[in-house]
């Protein structure tokens, strides 16, 4: 436990890069996931083949792939662009924090598709009808009706989702990222304390999933709260 | 810049020769940890506080932290330990390849064990009720009727977990073991081909998702063919 005596301010400013990337990325995955599943509901072929495809690709390869790829694949991408500039510049890269958010956000995103496509199928289409006879705009029966009725169905399973995002942006810390994993590696470095470090990991990492389960404890209570019994 | 198809040529053999370790990885986490789900399973269901309450903590711990920190802790950290350097599992512990294989079937058997427990509670009472009334044992019951049904039940989700299995299988190229992602990279680090090279790897890695998904939908099949609707 010495060892880790003026590591603890490192660990939790890792600790607050995990949190940043971690709702970044939930942000995307909602975009993804219902971008994803709007596609895969709509008529139109080519829509639901490009999301075809996303799921497929994205759920079949490997986390860590898909985040070398998108980072390496980046960089050498805006340095040959750069270069077209101004020669004189070795190497221009996406920032890992930006590169890693959208390729962990793309992979969770693929799972949310189906999720939120399943979860869309779902709502009751006598609702959405009545919505039409209201006269509410696409837009809007979309927004207040099949929104709301949809999120209560996707909410246990985007609760696991959320808990691979916080899981994923660990891999992050191999393409340089400073959160969690590569504060410890430096913290071993000087102290030769492998253990000790990576259980800090650990622990830091259990806290965050407790405490995304709790949430979606408590959000699945609060959505379905008109299911309730009254007392 | 441009996609340089001859590498591809190049590096797809290269690639495939550490298939073979991918598969060793694959296989034989997924027979030690289905074996490590099914006790521990047996203890959850087995209504004892004191076999109940540690498969709880042990699934918590391996649930609710990334694969990448449980490798680490166990490549990288179980060395500074020494009651682990003295104990029988150094020889193990020792290879990059045997701390994969029990990194991998800890975690795999944490989340399958839950996926059992799914099963074993969807096998309908009545039929218990009904091998009760036979005059059946608990363990025959368990044996003969619950388990079946169980397996049956369980298939899609563990033919999802063992394609999750796979693409972690990827994560053992972090310590230094060259399985199809290791290889990919290291061909990266000397050509500096990023797309070539790693969209090829990922394509190897779909066929292989695509090879479990049609095997596991072909044993599902046929596990469920008495209950097909003659149509």
């Amino acid at each position: 436990m010495e060892a880790l005596t003026g590591w603890w301010d490192d660990f939790f400013w890792g600790s607050l890069v995990v949190v940043e990337i971690f709702f970044v990325a939930l942000i995307l995955t909602v975009l993804f996931g219902l971008i994803g599943s709007a596609a895969k509901l709509s008529k139109s072929r080519v829509a639901h083949s490009i999301a075809s495809a996303y799921t497929i690709v994205f759920r079949g390869t490997p986390e860590i792939l898909v985040l070398l790829l998108f980072y390496f694949g980046s960089a050498i991408t805006l340095t040959a662009i750069a270069q077209v500039f101004d020669p004189e510049i070795k190497f221009v890269d996406i920032p890992p924090f930006w590169a890693g958010s959208l390729a962990i956000a793309l992979i969770v995103g693929s799972y949310a598709t189906e999720t939120f496509r399943g979860a869309f199928l779902g709502v009751d289409p006598g609702q959405v009808e009545a919505a039409r006879a209201l006269g509410l705009s696409n837009l809007k029966t979309f927004i207040y009706v099949r929104i709301p009725a949809m999120w209560r169905l996707a909410l246990p399973p985007f609760g696991n989702h959320m808990l691979s995002l916080i899981k994923d942006t660990a891999l992050i810390a191999i393409i340089g990222l400073e959160e969690t994993l590569f504060v410890a590696k430096q913290a071993i470095g000087t102290t030769g304390k492998p253990f000790t470090m990576y259980i800090v990991v650990g622990a830091i990492y259990l806290g965050f999933s407790t405490v995304i389960t709790l949430s979606v404890m408590v959000l699945e209570r609060y959505a379905n709260r008109h299911l309730e019994v009254a007392r | 810049m441009s996609f340089d198809f001859a590498l591809i040529v190049d590096s797809i053999p290269k690639i495939l020769t550490g298939i073979g370790l991918t598969f060793q990885l694959l296989f034989l986490s997924a027979v030690l940890g289905l074996a490590l789900a099914i006790i521990l399973l047996l203890m959850r269901i087995s209504g004892r506080w004191y076999l109940v309450a540690p498969t709880m903590v042990y699934i918590y711990i391996f649930r609710g932290t990334p694969i990448l920190v449980q490798i680490f802790i166990i490549y990288y950290g179980l060395p500074q330990l020494e009651f682990v350097r003295d104990s029988i599992f150094w020889p193990i512990l020792r290879e990059a390849f045997g701390c994969a294989i029990v990194a991998l079937t800890l975690n795999t058997g944490a989340y399958v064990s839950e996926i059992l427990r799914g099963g074993v509670l969807g096998v309908d009472r009545g039929l218990k009720e009904a091998g009760a009334a036979l005059g059946l044992s608990a363990r025959h019951r368990f044996i003969y009727v619950t388990a079946p049904i169980a397996i049956r039940l369980c298939l899609p989700a563990y033919s999802n977990d063992v394609i999750s299995l796979m693409k972690s299988t990827a994560l053992a190229s972090t310590i230094t073991l060259l399985d199809m992602m290791g290889i990919a990279r290291t061909i990266v680090a000397e050509t500096y081909a990023p797309y070539e090279i790693f969209i090829s790897v990922m394509v190897v890695y779909l066929i292989l998702t695509w090879i479990i998904q049609r095997g596991f939908g072909w044993m599902e099949k046929r596990m469920s063919r008495h209950v097909r609707s003659e149509a």
